[in-house]
């Protein structure tokens, strides 16, 4: 120990002494040092999270046994648990969240720790009938009671799942924003900027609350958020809050009619100029975009079949194979288990996204990548329909870094009923629930967005041109 | 302006259906009319360009009339800059293998001849004897040339250093379009671990994006029928080695005339097709104007081109 400290001396004093111009050089992390873990990082309010969590903990262990677990649990793992939960809480925070809420999270969400480790890093899933409760008593910070009445509303859409998909929530949260900006009045001190206050006072915490409390945001949402913070600081500084309302208003319509509506629209021209007749088109999921490709095709002169794939525990592809057989497209449903038994028959595969990485990478529903997989391995052409606004500046690669949770209880055998599952799994069953999952590039043929088809070799330069604010290197932080 | 460019778009659809038009194909050599296609809407674009910076009539026509003039020096000189670039790839004593008759390719060749001292291996490149005019004009150069049969190109694989092919057209994703049996080629460099490097100048790049084979533009579509190949060795490409009589199908009796003529009846079909599809992925480099290029920057490119 001792013996460390020392070298790390000597070196920084031979960097000091070298390079005296350059500051930089002391921040970077010396070769011969294991890089600790977050632990040391924890500002204040997250040692208090940590306190709570393990104080919450310990009220459990009166109540059962499973709780008594855990906190034993954290007991034991002492140093990469903590730094486990400092990462959840640093991921938490990197996913856009206050300081001071993410003891509010911990609490809400990990009544159970039925997750492996290796997923600990993911928040858990947060039950949405906790959040229903409206009382004064469980809303514990005070900034929460300072939202619009739209914003709570939905938060509860987004946490019980009526509003899911990429696009839904984008559009949304726009759709709230605005109901929000209108009845917007400027604060009392005239000498604050409204701009600013704007932002601090009313957009972030909204975001922030959705993405804490809620459900985590998805990558449209964030793109959507970052364009409408840049919108405000584009602002005058001496405008009319009437003009200031409707600018917005009409930023955040254009962004949806240019980057979501027309996108779709060129998407379905550009898509169905792949599509012979025919063929034997399959699709996982539920996809509007995919949908409406599928459903708005010439039928005269391309005559096909569509295969649709879907999965336990959404089976969201339910709702797709009811609106094209009402647009009259003949279709087969089958599960996931299915898949290679159909493959052979198959022509091109189109598949939706929820958002794109910049190495050309999918990220989409759970069960895409292997969709995708089994397509390369039979030859068969993969099209990925994705608009431009879905590109993220990450680039992941693979599906555990960045994903999310979902309910464990989904995973429940549907013979069973809730009260016997519950008794009958046990405390070494652990379930996990993931919902997205990242197909990587090489299973993609190609992408199929408003510019155009694409390789997935091509996506950075697509995010240089359409994103440009994305595109710099820069921290995200909400 | 708008005039001129919709002038413009007619005269070049005028010069695809022409193209496209199977009583045409052999004027142009059996090839295929992406690059054509490609080059033509690439000066469409310019115009448009053009108009929405100078919108003077004058200006605008004198601009474009000096960038049609530099077109087609560029399309020359485009030659020259990938022959400067391409032969630096080209070792000593290696063996090069190639496909069809290609002027980059050859000028490329020609050009490396006479730094290096190297041979070339040429597919005899039926049904239009392709290869062997190429060798025809490797051999006036000086460079020793070996012709070997289309089937025999998987065999000779192992021996060759390189393969270099030209393009009839580079689509979005890198991949290339070119005479058919490219694409085998192609697999079977990446197979033997030998590279393999497509020279094209800039205005083959296409705004295509095949997905398989079946996927290409349709190419002269009567052309299939028309060019009959199991006559068509005996008669054209050889020289008429087997006898100076032009037949078409015929009967038995011919059979016994000519040796190795075998004519087929009616209701065997004969899928004659020009142009393959070789995707990105067995691609090296592509040797352009742009300078060397790796197959995914073709798609960058393409973006700045069309933008």
């Amino acid at each position: 120990h001792k013996h460390k400290h020392k070298h790390k001396h000597k070196h920084k004093h031979t960097s000091t002494t070298m390079e005296s111009a350059k500051p930089e050089k002391e921040k970077k992390p010396k070769k011969d040092i294991v890089i600790p873990p977050k632990k040391p990082k924890l500002s204040k309010a997250e040692r208090r999270a940590l306190q709570e969590s393990q104080r919450a903990a310990k009220a459990e262990a009166a109540d059962g046994g499973n709780a008594s677990k855990k906190s034993s649990q954290l007991q034991q793992q002492s140093s990469p648990s903590d730094g486990n939960e400092a990462n959840e809480k640093k991921n938490g925070n990197g996913n856009g969240n206050g300081n001071g809420a993410s003891s509010d999270e911990n609490m809400e969400g990990s009544s159970r720790n039925d997750t492996l480790t290796f997923f600990s890093h993911l928040p858990p899933y947060k039950d949405h009938r906790k959040i229903k409760d409206f009382s004064g008593v469980k809303l514990s910070s005070s900034s929460n009671s300072n939202l619009h009445p739209a914003v709570h509303a939905l938060g509860l859409q987004y946490a019980d799942g009526s509003i899911r998909g990429a696009n839904s929530r984008c559009k949304a949260m726009f759709k709230t924003f605005q109901k929000v900006i209108q009845d917007y009045t400027l604060p009392l001190d005239t000498k604050k900027d409204y701009r600013q206050d704007l932002e601090n006072r009313v957009l972030k915490p909204s975001f922030t609350y959705w993405t804490t409390k809620c459900r985590i945001h998805s990558v449209t949402m964030g793109n959507a958020f970052t364009f409408l913070k840049l919108a405000v600081a584009n602002l005058g500084r001496d405008m009319v809050l009437e003009d200031v309302k409707s600018i917005l208003c009409e930023g955040m319509d254009a962004y949806i009619h240019e980057r979501i509506d027309f996108a779709d629209v060129a998407i379905c021209k550009y898509g169905s100029s792949k599509i012979m007749n025919g063929d034997v088109i399959l699709t996982y999921a539920k996809n509007e975009l995919i949908q409406m490709l599928l459903s708005n095709l010439d039928r005269e002169k391309k005559k096909i079949r569509v295969i649709l794939v879907d999965s336990r525990p959404l089976l969201e592809g339910k709702d797709m194979l009811q609106e094209l057989m009402d647009a009259g497209v003949e279709c087969t449903y089958i599960l996931l288990n299915s898949l290679s038994y159909v493959m052979k028959e198959v022509t091109k595969v189109f598949l939706g996204a929820s958002a794109l990485m910049s190495d050309g990478s999918v990220l989409s529903r759970v069960g895409t990548a292997t969709v995708a997989m089994m397509a390369r391995s039979h030859n068969v052409p993969v099209l990925v329909c994705c608009e431009t606004f879905k590109i993220s500046n990450r680039v992941q690669l693979e599906s555990i870094t960045g994903n999310e949770l979902g309910d464990p209880d989904d995973l429940m055998p549907p013979s069973l009923s809730l009260e016997e599952w519950k008794s009958s799994r046990g405390e070494h069953l652990r379930l996990v629930n993931l919902l997205y999952d990242l197909t990587p590039n090489e299973f993609v043929s190609g992408i199929v967005t408003e510019m155009g088809i694409l390789p997935p070799t091509s996506v950075a330069v697509l995010l240089r041109e359409m994103n440009p604010q994305d595109s710099g290197f820069k921290e995200e932080e909400f | 302006m708008m005039g001129l460019e919709m002038e413009l778009k007619k005269a070049s659809e005028e010069m695809l259906s022409f193209a496209n038009d199977p009583l045409n194909s052999h004027m142009l050599g059996g090839r295929s009319h992406i690059a054509l296609a490609s080059g033509c809407e690439l000066f469409l674009k310019y115009i448009t360009r053009c108009f929405l910076e100078l919108p003077d009539f004058n200006e605008c026509m004198a601009q474009i009339l000096s960038r049609g003039q530099r077109f087609s020096d560029i399309s020359l000189a485009a030659r020259d800059r990938i022959a400067a670039t391409g032969k630096a790839f080209i070792q000593p004593g290696a063996r090069v293998l190639t496909h069809g008759w290609s002027s980059v390719v050859s000028s490329l060749l020609i050009q490396a001849a006479e730094d290096t001292h190297f041979e070339v291996i040429v597919l005899e490149g039926r049904p239009d004897a392709s290869g062997a005019k190429a060798a025809k004009n490797f051999a006036r150069a000086g460079i020793p040339a070996t012709v070997v049969l289309d089937s025999a190109m998987a065999y000779v694989m192992e021996r060759v250093d390189l393969v270099i092919v030209g393009a009839e057209g580079v689509v979005e994703n890198g991949g290339i379009i070119n005479k058919v049996g490219t694409y085998a080629m192609a697999i079977a460099a990446k197979e033997l671990g030998k590279p393999f490097y497509v020279a094209a100048e800039s205005f083959k790049f296409a705004r295509l994006y095949p997905l398989n084979q079946s996927d290409l533009p349709v190419l002269g579509k009567g052309v299939a029928e028309h060019l009959n190949f199991v006559d068509t060795a005996c008669w054209l490409s050889t020289g008429g080695m087997v006898g100076s009589r032009q037949k078409n199908g015929g009967d038995e009796k011919d059979e016994e005339h000519v040796p190795g003529l075998v004519s087929l009846p009616e209701d065997v079909k004969v899928e004659n097709v020009l142009c393959d599809y070789t995707p990105a992925k067995y691609i090296t480099l592509l040797l352009t104007d742009l300078g060397v290029l790796t197959p995914s920057a073709v798609s960058d490119e393409l973006i700045r081109l069309y933008q």
